[in-house]
């Protein structure tokens, strides 16, 4: 089954009224949770799982998705509107799309934003059609001794190279996968952490871990710490740009998507790398440097559609391999296992239909998000006048609610709000979030990974390495693991070596070598027609 | 004795640490208290994970603590509507525990409609709104209105406890 | 003496405020500006912006007008906070902007204003823009 025929069946159910309704729902809700400050599209999704067990799942991941893109769209407008962006991958879009709106801009701002959000979010959607095939191709040749290799670093990626401190990292994956140890060993039937609750021994439902960690967790926080102080929205009517807008806007919007993709692909990349790097790149490559920084067009371009083009990347190895790389892209692949769907290389062919009706949708919620942003962020911005109480005491309410409804067991109500106090303190004391939800929902499977692989080499370890693909991540993981250290080293070695002469006559030529190398480069413009 | 103390209180993030070690300790314990045969088809046993995932807490404890003595410092999250200027607003939060464990306690015998009802009125009242009426009627209205919509729209029947006839 | 205002970045805050410094001039008073919020939604756009009082604090001073700027932010509505400046600080004279209204909104009119109307022990000035 090709690319094009299996996305075209995708398109036929993805158009059907049902699904399209679900579309819509979700770019809606995207849209509004990523507007309204102290939300975010994983708590959403978190905050719907239990809903979503009665619906066919095709339509509840049409929803999720619809939901994913939307948090982004709504994420810059009040990034822009507001200058104080909600996830860290709208910071960039904040710096310039926050002065452009305070010059009287905002229209202009919206307008680069939203329409670079759908080229991007187009373009990366049409990437991960044809790349996570590929993808899947060459996982489908791995065995079990590759696959844990993979999934390891996947989880060393994650946790290691995102965030500011590894050894937090590591201390929350520890409880992450502590937490997926709870219940029964898939193999012998023992069972482990259950302290004799006989409610424990099917283990802590993936969902109300997924609930208790993003909607209560975050929700105790940010009522903890609420911001007293009222800020101002910048007044905006209908979006739009004028010609030159166009003209400056458009080559950010590829170059962004270019950055972004990739990026979002990679397990330790996410989304604030890649657009930090747009707007570094539409700094230096523009025709009005001086603008930045009080307003540039090309750096709210350019971020928009890289922080775009990264979520659809994404989904590449989420879908491909059954890897998350950031919070959504994990809460998603809880919602595949509780609809009992194995997620991995082998989802393409077990549940070809959805995914394509999934991918299709994505197309077709762009172009939504798109049509309900442009004409529509004054309505959204005004959405930032709810009143917060109502906002957080719904988050606790829905949170409840769902939690009690997957087993209708007021225990689990306990354990979310034991592990709601757990995602606080976490937040409190700057342990990330991501690691400990992977080890939840990864632990169990590299668990298996392991075994089988052992189970294969009838014990030798050796069995790990059995797979030349396996030696090849094993390395990088090592990479990985020892960098930090040999960065030390080497910074160690250097001060020894200044003294020397020829080092401290590099260090002060730069300066002149930039200068005189920047004036051949402009004088060999200008001499061409 | 003064100094010891003052000097525990700016690193309440030893108590981080401490959790870590005890989950630790607790994941080692449990796992050890398995009963292992030997067997060809499953070399590795349901202890082995446990055992890596119980020496990892340690070690992270260990040197969690080791990082905080020295000074270092987790950095709490931000977001758009944290202000991390003051500390964590406990009169905020012990009433939202409260209302939420009150849920808890109510929930399987005075049924949904009440639960949820002390549950959202509690966490309205605690966020600060002052417009006891307007929120006591929404309260009621969300838990009816959901009581309802989980029957007929995703056949979950909530509890109805005291109010078992009439709903 | 003391000139209580209701600010808000409005025309009719605006005209409200210049009117109160007109009047604050005329007895050498004290002026009191009230931009109050009840801080209930991330944004609340009748708080003004710090820029924006940083303004109105030079135009104040330039004038030579002694001023007290208060921004409360504690859940209380406008007209109570209002109110309670002008009771702590014995105000001579509340100065409050009034919008223009429709038919229909005549009907209902702003119940910041009428509280204040209807409730302040002193006398009240209401201003419309110009």
């Amino acid at each position: 089954m090709d690319v094009w025929s299996s996305l075209m069946d995708g398109f036929a159910t993805a158009l059907t009224p049902m699904n399209f309704l679900y579309a819509v729902i979700g770019v809606i809700l995207g849209t509004a949770v990523g507007v309204l400050p102290g939300l975010g599209p994983a708590m959403t999704v978190a905050l719907l799982l239990p809903v979503t067990y009665a619906l066919e799942p095709t339509s509840a991941f049409i929803m999720f998705a619809g939901i994913y893109y939307g948090g982004m769209y709504g994420g810059s407008t009040t990034s822009i509107l507001l200058n104080t962006p909600g996830e860290s991958s709208s910071v960039v879009t904040a710096i310039e799309g926050n002065k452009m709106a305070k010059a009287g801009r905002a229209a202009q701002a919206l307008a680069t934003a939203a329409i670079g959000s759908f080229v991007a979010g187009t373009i990366g959607t049409a990437l991960l059609a044809v790349c996570a095939p590929i993808v899947v191709k060459f996982a489908v040749s791995l065995g079990a001794p590759s696959y844990f290799a993979i999934m390891v670093l996947a989880l060393l990626a994650v946790t290691a190279v995102l965030g500011s401190s590894r050894l937090r990292g590591f201390a929350s994956l520890g409880l992450g996968l502590a937490i997926g140890l709870v219940g029964m060993d898939s193999v012998t039937g023992q069972r482990r952490l259950t302290f004799g609750q006989p409610l424990l021994a099917d283990g802590l439902d993936i969902v109300v871990v997924a609930v208790a960690i993003f909607a209560v967790g975050e929700a105790l926080w940010v009522a903890a710490h609420l911001r007293r102080t009222p800020l101002h929205a910048i007044p905006v009517g209908q979006p739009w740009m004028g010609k030159s807008d166009w003209k400056r806007s458009w080559k950010p919007w590829l170059r962004g998507t270019a950055f972004g993709f990739p990026f979002g692909a990679l397990p330790a990349g996410g989304a604030e790398i890649p657009t930090f790097l747009s707007y570094v790149t539409e700094k230096r490559l523009s025709k009005h440097p001086e603008e930045f920084g009080k307003g540039a067009i090309e750096g709210v371009a350019g971020p928009e559609a890289a922080n775009n083009a990264a979520a659809a990347g994404t989904l590449t190895p989420m879908l491909a391999l059954g890897l998350p790389t950031n919070a959504t892209a994990a809460v998603m692949l809880a919602a595949f296992t509780s609809y009992g769907i194995q997620p991995g290389p082998q989802l393409f062919t077990s549940e070809g239909p959805l995914v394509w009706a999934l991918i299709a949708s994505l197309f077709i919620g762009n172009l939504l998000l798109l049509i309900i942003n442009l004409p529509l962020a004054p309505m959204w911005a005004k959405l930032l006048q709810l009143p917060r109480p109502y906002l957080y005491a719904g988050i606790l309410f829905f949170a409840t609610l769902g939690a009690y409804s997957v087993n209708l067991q007021a225990f689990d109500l306990v354990i979310l709000l034991v592990l709601g106090a757990l995602g606080f303190m976490m937040r409190r004391f700057g342990l990330p979030v991501l690691p400990l939800i992977l080890g939840v929902i990864l632990g169990p499977r590299i668990e298996g990974q392991l075994r089988k692989t052992l189970q294969l080499s009838a014990g030798d370890p050796a069995g790990l390495f059995g797979e030349p693909i396996a030696v090849v991540i094993y390395v990088i993981i090592a990479l990985i693991l020892l960098w930090p250290f040999a960065y030390k080293l080497i910074r160690r070695n250097r001060p020894a070596a200044a003294p020397a002469a020829g080092a401290s006559a590099l260090a002060t030529e730069p300066d002149d070598t930039v200068h005189s190398n920047h004036d051949a480069v402009y004088s060999d413009h200008k001499e061409r027609p | 004795m003064t100094s010891l103390t003052t000097g525990l209180k700016g690193r309440s993030e030893l108590g981080v640490a401490l959790l870590l070690g005890a989950a630790g300790v607790v994941v080692f314990l449990d796992a050890n208290g398995l009963v292992t045969p030997y067997s060809k088809s499953d070399p590795v046993g349901p202890k082995t994970v446990p055992f890596i995932v119980a020496g990892m807490l340690v070690v992270c404890a260990v040197l969690l603590a080791i990082n905080v003595l020295r000074g270092g410092k987790g950095e709490a999250e931000g977001g758009e509507d944290v202000d991390l200027d003051h500390p964590a607003d406990w009169k905020t939060i012990l009433p939202l525990a409260g209302a939420f464990i009150a849920n808890i306690l109510l929930i399987d015998w005075a049924g949904w409609v009440i639960s949820g009802t002390v549950l959202f009125w509690g966490s309205v009242l605690a966020l600060g709104s002052r417009r006891y009426i307007r929120d006591g009627l929404i309260s009621v209205a969300l838990s009816l209105l959901t009581f309802y919509g989980f029957y007929l729209g995703l056949g979950i029947a909530l509890p109805a406890g005291l109010l078992e006839g009439i709903l | 003496m003391t000139v209580v205002v209701g600010y808000v970045p409005t025309p009719e805050g605006e005209a409200a405020l210049t009117q109160a410094i007109t009047e604050a001039r005329k007895n050498n008073s004290t002026l009191v500006l009230i931009n109050s919020s009840k801080g209930e939604a991330a944004v609340d756009n009748r708080f003004a912006p710090e820029g924006e009082i940083q303004d109105i604090e030079q135009r104040l001073a330039s004038q030579g007008i002694q001023y007290l700027i208060k921004r409360p932010v504690r859940g209380h509505d406008a007209a109570a906070e209002v109110l309670d400046a002008a009771e702590e600080h014995k105000a001579d004279l509340i100065v409050i902007g009034l919008r223009r209204r429709t038919p229909v909104g005549k009907l209902i009119m702003g119940s910041t204003s009428q509280r204040i109307l209807l409730e302040a022990d002193c006398p009240v000035l209401a201003v419309k823009a110009s």
